[in-house]
């Protein structure tokens, strides 16, 4: 993918207050708590973007056991940055926004947005426990009023007023959006591979709980989801080849029926000149290749 | 004449060459300080006359051209010292000091016949001149002392002759004395001398080993292994060494020592494939890294691919550059260069001065991968899948027994009276290949009625390869918890087909409070045969077949005898290779390097395979799986890789039918035909 | 062949296992662990009897990604019955996703759906599209349509879009509003929607309604009134339908038995207060700047619809990379081609490589070793350039041509109009890109 480097094509990217909205990652095999695939894109994207300027924030319970787990995660991204020079490299820091079970994290999130200053905030499209329905970013953005952008593979360039993107369409494909300023963006699994966490900085980075953004006796109890009913996930059923028929012949030939394949065609015998124009004429007639050529 | 200058020239060569070499400590002192142990100088001649000795006697040319060189030279500078310097004029001190400047001299002519044409393993530049101040101190020595036993007419002094005898007199102190204080090629004498004193691995001399028989040469070895890397405190402010400065100042002491006699570019897998790596250039590159400036005065063979190319002599260095504070990656040391080592531990095994390349190599990863977070790709992948599933392909643990589903293994979960022998499955459980070997194994187990179990799915990876890749927080977390896990369960020993695991649990865990008692698959397949409990038939039809030593084992942790009893009990020949026992060449996969995948001109698992092809073989005989993934990854048609535990396996006499009724499995069916 | 008659003595005899003759009756088990642990195969007792009447073990992995040629489909599909809905007491409206102007799977699934939810409640299904003239509504379930391409303009404009259903809202009160769970398109839409639609506050649980004011997303099953959607950590939500619902492919059966009346309506003619995003146009958040083209070369291997894969075959590697040029494809490798050095390891494909899901592969010189077969098990169609017909590329192939990899190869770009020495070695991809088909 083109992977622009952002700092050499936009003028002063560190003026924009950047942060990326992180959240707890599970593993898909072991349910390991660590980083978030998405998020941890999200904070690479930030990195690249801004260098050590960028800040994380998290809303969730300090009190679970494996959280300073995956927040750390994403502390330990912050290296490789201010051009490189060792010795020169700031750590990392992630606000921490306490938060109990069973309430709402958007006011707090949009809270906290708002009283630092942020301009651009990055964040995955989905989260990886609880819900997960991916509502957290849109939910901000219609109560902050900010513009939004999901699926983005990519930043282009960054200035003042806006954000240019590219965003990821199936099969490798991009569309290029400008976003006006403040935004949010949901950064697609196809984005630049975060950088490895490394232990040094994951150590040293800190993590500031910040417990005043809101008046202590307003109840951000979320009701919304009080009727519903966790399971764990079942496998969803394969979907079986039903056919329709009148004719029972018919349903019964269709059933019985070996599912293989037509079968390869082989050519043999083939000069390269020939080999050379079945393939072509494959791949036009599969819309691999456009027809007008020649 | 001469006889007012000679106690000049000494006295000041000595003086200089002494400021030098307090400069020198200096450096080495820039390191990480430890205890100072300095009973331990006493212990340096025998470490020197001993098991140096012994290292270099395995090429016996060198160790005689060596011994009349630096002896004669020791002798020589000590008489000299008495009869020149102090004037104590004896004759028969005379004789002495005129016997050992010409045995110094006879040395000198062998390194200097050496020197004609060197072989390409051998540096040049200063190295090259070393053999002409040699003779040069040797003959100056040696006519300067002729008066003494009334050869020459005693008035030597005065004349054309005694000007060119003093300047040649002068040159040869120049090299031997100043030169060793101020960095000149006889520095290695004076560095070596204390590295081997205050060596950070006291283990691998004799003189911790009392019980060690003098008669057996270094080649067999004592048990007098120390090759479990150092644990690093993770609670440090910086991990792992990004410095020169970072270094313990033993380490330091070490590179210094270095005599850069290309025995270890002669033996490294990844320098063999043209991978970035030249052990000997790496040590250098440190040492210039102690010093400041650049690699411009080197002259040997360089990393390949790099600037200076693997061309002796070629110019081209004095592109990298380093001080003793400023990083090391990648001004220094290129990255790849840390990358393409397997950590088999060739270089460390012939270096005769004893320096350990692997931890150093090892020390650097740690901050690149700790600090950095620049571990090569597949690496870091790997790494990350540790973390989150405990193995390094990102894998259900739980399904680490699913290729024994027939076969009932006993889990030790049901055994709380303890067993004789836990089976430690290693990351091989989850490989179709080393699936096979494991099967062969249970099956050799059950019939020699061996009481074993295995942990299933609470076993783990033992770290070994978080570890070589610098990943110290993931190896002890993973230690740890293996650790605790072994902590609740009683078991005799611990027997493993995996010699990367084996090491690990053996060597390393005790660092960490893991004691135990961990036995290779071949050595414990060895004792049931001593033992009887298994036997075999003759093979059908005659079959050449070599061994491949796994560097883990071999090199590692010296296990080279048994499984050539176990090839023997099974009535094979074996056809050594060229490079086998302790000189046994990697298969390429140590270390991490299968994952860092650096690039190089040829592949370390094909020229290995050349090596198989050379000696014949229609079959090798391994005992790790990584060797037998490497070495089956080489296009065919090769010769075939088989596990020793398959190769008994096959050969195995199934007991009586008393036996058979409980241990072996009943026919199971299956599936009905599709 | 005589006809194979039931005994039903031997049957009995075959599904008793405890039976005293059993074993006699039993078919043969194919595989089974022998004694000494070893597993066993029986090869005769396995495979089909293949349409020539030959028997056929197939270990090819083709017939698992092959989807059976429907014949039968065309030929006798039943009538099916019309249904028209003249005055619904509500809508349960659909949004699908229209790639390329025509309803695909997903949105057939989408109308299932709502039919589930329309149907007994004396509900319209409505479809809203934002494109003009699409066909196929009637069967797949639609009673109404409502076209709103004129309230936007093309290319991805999804501000705009919220704003012309927002005015579907205001107009028709839809019960239940349908998206597909597809990012960036449906999924993206939905959400603003949902997000809009939620009353500021309403998390603050004043209102009873609340509870279904929240999406639900990533929807794979309805049952008894009641929604599934998967959530995070491998669970699952069971919850009362909720207005605004994010649904996974797959999520209801199509509508296949019933034909309904699409009628197109206004949005003018049903009341309601129009807040008309057609005439206040708002600054726009975000712009679209079209369509980029893509290297790809650059696309990771994993994503890349055309791939041109090469092995040991290949012998005139400058060739090879020109014919990848010409062709517009990516750069793929077998595992043998990368080891000797021929290739980067990041275009290695196969199980110690990379999972591809291309489209088109197509493989020059490669034999198909099992690693490298189970990582294009997910390509649609395969194409084989071998020298040997008797390699397992070739049988997995949708078509092989026995011939010569290099030679092959040259003359595809001789054909296509750019021989190898015509053009520079750095020929630029991007004139053949513009040619490609959206694959």
């Amino acid at each position: 993918m083109p992977q622009p480097d952002p700092q050499a094509a936009a003028g002063t990217p560190h003026d924009v207050k950047t942060a990326v909205l992180v959240s707890s990652g599970r593993h898909p095999v072991s349910g390991r708590a660590g980083r978030a695939r998405e998020d941890a894109r999200a904070v690479e994207m930030g990195l690249s973007l801004v260098g050590a300027d960028l800040s994380l924030v998290h809303a969730g319970d300090p009190e679970q056991a494996s959280l300073r787990e995956s927040l750390e995660g994403y502390l330990g991204m912050y290296h490789g940055l201010d051009g490189g020079r060792p010795g020169d490299e700031r750590d990392g820091q992630l606000s921490l926004l306490p938060l109990r079970a069973g309430e709402d994290a958007v006011p707090l999130l949009a809270a906290w947005l708002e009283r630092s200053g942020v301009r651009l905030a990055l964040t995955g499209q989905r989260a990886e426990c609880g819900e997960g329905s991916g509502m957290v970013g849109y939910l901000l953005a219609e109560r902050l009023g900010w513009a939004i952008a999901t699926g983005v593979a990519a930043i282009e360039r960054c200035d003042a007023e806006s954000v240019t993107v590219l965003q990821a369409l199936p099969q490798g494909q991009r569309r290029r959006l400008e976003i006006r300023l403040p935004c949010l963006i949901a950064v697609d699994a196809v984005a630049e591979a975060p950088r490895q966490s490394a232990f040094g900085p994951a150590r040293r980075g800190r993590i500031e709980t910040v417990d005043d953004l809101l008046p202590a006796d307003e109840s951000r109890l979320d009701t919304g989801s009080a009727g519903w009913q966790w399971q764990p996930a079942r496998a969803r059923p394969k979907r079986l080849k039903v056919v329709k028929s009148t004719n029972a012949r018919d349903r019964f030939k269709a059933a019985a029926a070996k599912s293989s394949a037509s079968g390869g065609q082989v050519l043999t015998d083939l000069s390269p000149e020939e080999a050379a124009e079945k393939l072509i004429d494959y791949l036009r007639a599969e819309k691999i290749l456009a027809q007008d050529d020649q | 004449m001469l006889q007012t200058l000679l106690p000049i020239l000494i006295f000041a060569a000595l003086a200089v060459g002494a400021a030098g070499a307090v400069r020198r400590i200096r450096l080495w002192r820039q390191g990480r300080r430890t205890p100072m142990r300095w009973h331990r100088l006493a212990l340096m001649p025998k470490r020197y006359l001993n098991d140096l000795h012994h290292v270099v006697a395995r090429d016996k040319a060198i160790a005689h051209t060596h011994v009349a060189t630096a002896g004669g030279f020791v002798a020589a500078m000590a008489l000299a010292l008495v009869v020149h310097g102090f004037g104590w004029r004896n004759p028969i001190l005379g004789g002495l000091l005129l016997a050992a400047s010409l045995c110094m001299f006879l040395g000198a002519l062998a390194v200097n016949r050496r020197r004609i044409d060197p072989p390409p393993k051998l540096s040049k530049g200063p190295w090259q001149r070393l053999s002409k101040s040699l003779i040069a101190y040797s003959v100056g020595m040696f006519l300067v002392s002729l008066p003494l036993v009334g050869v020459a007419p005693t008035v030597l002094g005065g004349g054309v002759l005694a000007i060119v005898l003093a300047a040649v007199l002068v040159w040869g102190l120049l090299e031997m004395v100043v030169g060793m204080g101020w960095g000149g090629p006889m520095k290695h004498a004076f560095a070596g001398t204390f590295h081997l004193a205050f060596h950070r691995r006291p283990e691998r001399f004799d003189d911790n080993h009392p019980d060690a028989s003098p008669k057996k040469t270094h080649d067999v070895h004592r048990g007098s292994r120390s090759t479990a890397l150092f644990p690093l405190d993770l609670t440090a402010k910086t991990l792992g060494v990004e410095k020169p400065a970072d270094f313990q100042w033993e380490q330091l002491l070490g590179f210094d020592a270095c005599v850069q006699c290309g025995r270890c570019q002669n033996v490294c897998p990844a320098y063999a494939a043209g991978q970035p790596l030249n052990p000997k250039k790496l040590i250098q590159d440190m040492v210039v890294g102690m010093a400041g400036g650049s690699d411009a005065g080197y002259a040997g063979s360089g990393h390949p691919q790099q600037a200076g190319g693997i061309e002796v002599g070629k110019p081209g260095f004095g592109n990298h550059r380093g001080g003793p504070t400023d990083a090391i990656v990648p001004q220094l040391v290129e990255a790849q260069t840390l990358w393409a080592c397997t950590t088999c531990r060739a270089c460390v095994e012939e270096c005769p001065m004893m320096i350990e390349h692997v931890d150093a190599i090892v020390d650097m990863r740690r901050f690149i991968t700790l600090e950095r977070g620049e571990t090569p790709e597949k690496g870091a992948a790997a790494i990350d899948n540790l973390i989150a599933t405990d193995n390094p392909g990102g894998l259900d643990n739980a399904s680490r027994l699913d290729w024994a589903a027939d076969l009932e293994l006993p889990r030790i979960q049901d055994r709380p009276e303890g067993v004789d022998v836990l089976l430690w499955l290693g990351d091989g459980a989850f490989d179709m290949r080393n699936q096979r070997t494991l099967r062969s194994l249970v099956k050799i187990l059950r019939t020699g009625g061996v009481d074993f179990a295995v942990l299933g799915e609470e076993e783990r990876d033992s770290g070994d390869v978080a570890r070589r890749l610098g990943d110290e927080a993931t190896f002890q977390r993973l230690a740890e918890r293996n650790i605790a896990t072994l902590s609740r369960y009683r078991f005799a020993r611990i027997v493993t087909a995996d010699p990367h695991s084996f090491h690990v649990l053996g060597r390393e865990y005790g660092a960490f409070g893991g004691d135990y008692v961990v036995k290779h698959h071949s050595t414990f397949i060895a004792e049931l045969f001593d033992g009887g409990r298994i036997s075999v038939t003759a093979p059908t039809q005659a079959e050449t077949v070599t061994y491949h030593d796994p560097c883990y084992l071999g090199r590692y942790n010296g296990e080279f005898a048994a499984p050539r009893q176990v090839l023997a009990a099974l009535g094979l020949e074996v056809a050594e290779m060229e490079r086998s026992g302790y000189r046994s060449r990697c298969c390429g996969g140590g270390g991490g390097a299968a994952l860092s995948d650096v690039p190089g001109r040829a592949r370390i698992p094909d020229m290995r395979m050349e090596d198989v092809r050379e000696t014949g073989a229609t079959t090798v005989a391994v005992a790790c799986p990584q060797c037998t993934a490497m070495l089956e990854g080489v296009v065919e048609p090769r010769p075939r890789i088989r596990d020793l535990a398959e190769m008994v396996a096959d050969a195995l006499v199934e007991p009586t039918a008393a036996t058979n009724a409980t241990s072996a499995p009943s026919q199971s069916r299956e599936e009905e035909p599709a | 062949m005589s006809v194979r008659r039931l005994d039903p003595h031997a049957e009995r005899a075959r599904r008793n296992r405890l039976h005293p003759r059993h074993h006699e009756f039993a078919r043969p088990a194919w595989r089974w662990t022998s004694a000494d642990g070893v597993t066993r195969i029986n090869p005769h007792a396995l495979g089909a009897i293949g349409p020539n009447g030959l028997k056929r073990i197939d270990r090819s992995g083709a017939a698992v990604e092959a989807s059976p040629v429907g014949g039968a489909s065309t030929s006798a599909e039943p009538a099916r019955r019309q249904v028209v809905i003249d005055q619904p007491e509500g809508h349960v409206v659909v949004v699908p996703e229209l790639p390329e102007g025509r309803l695909n799977d997903h949105d057939r699934d989408l109308f299932g759906l709502a039919r589930q939810l329309a149907d007994g409640h004396d509900l319209a299904v409505t479809a809203v599209t934002f494109l003009n003239g699409v066909s196929g509504f009637e069967d797949a379930g639609a009673d109404r349509v409502v076209d709103l391409s004129a309230m936007v303009t093309e290319g991805y404009d999804p501000e705009t879009r919220l704003a012309a259903l927002v005015d579907v809202e205001a107009a028709l009160s839809p019960r239940h509003w349908i998206f597909a769970d597809s990012l960036p398109d449906g999924g993206d839409l939905g959400r603003r929607l949902a997000a809009r639609l939620l009353p500021q506050g309403a998390s603050q649980g004043a209102n009873a309604s609340v509870g279904d004011a929240r999406p639900a997303t990533r929807v794979w099953q309805l049952s008894e009134g009641q929604t599934l959607s998967r959530a995070g950590d491998r669970q699952d939500i069971l919850r009362d339908v909720a207005r605004v619902l994010l649904a996974l492919p797959e999520c209801a059966e199509p509508v296949s038995e019933t034909r309904h009346e699409a009628r197109v309506i206004e949005l003018a003619t049903m009341g309601g207060e129009l807040s008309s995003a057609a005439n206040e146009v708002a600054a726009s958040g975000v712009i679209d700047r079209g369509r980029v083209a893509v290297d790809p070369q650059e696309i990771p291997l994993a994503q890349a619809p055309f791939i041109l894969s090469a092995g040991r075959g290949i012998g005139d590697w400058e060739g090879y990379h020109h014919a990848a040029r010409v062709l517009g494809a990516s750069e793929g490798a077998s595992r043998v081609a990368v080891d000797d050095g021929y290739m980067p390891r990041s275009r290695q494909v196969g199980a110690t490589g990379t999972f591809v899901t291309a489209s088109c592969y197509v493989a020059v010189g490669i034999s198909g070793a099992v690693q490298h077969l189970q990582g294009i098990a997910k390509c649609q169609r395969v194409i084989a350039i071998n020298n040997d017909p008797s390699c397992d590329m070739v049988k997995r192939a949708d078509l092989a041509l026995i011939a010569d990899g290099d030679a092959v190869l040259a003359a595809v770009c001789e054909r296509l109009g750019q021989p190898r020495d015509q053009t520079g070695s750095d020929g630029s991809w991007t004139d053949e890109e513009s040619r490609h088909a959206a694959a």
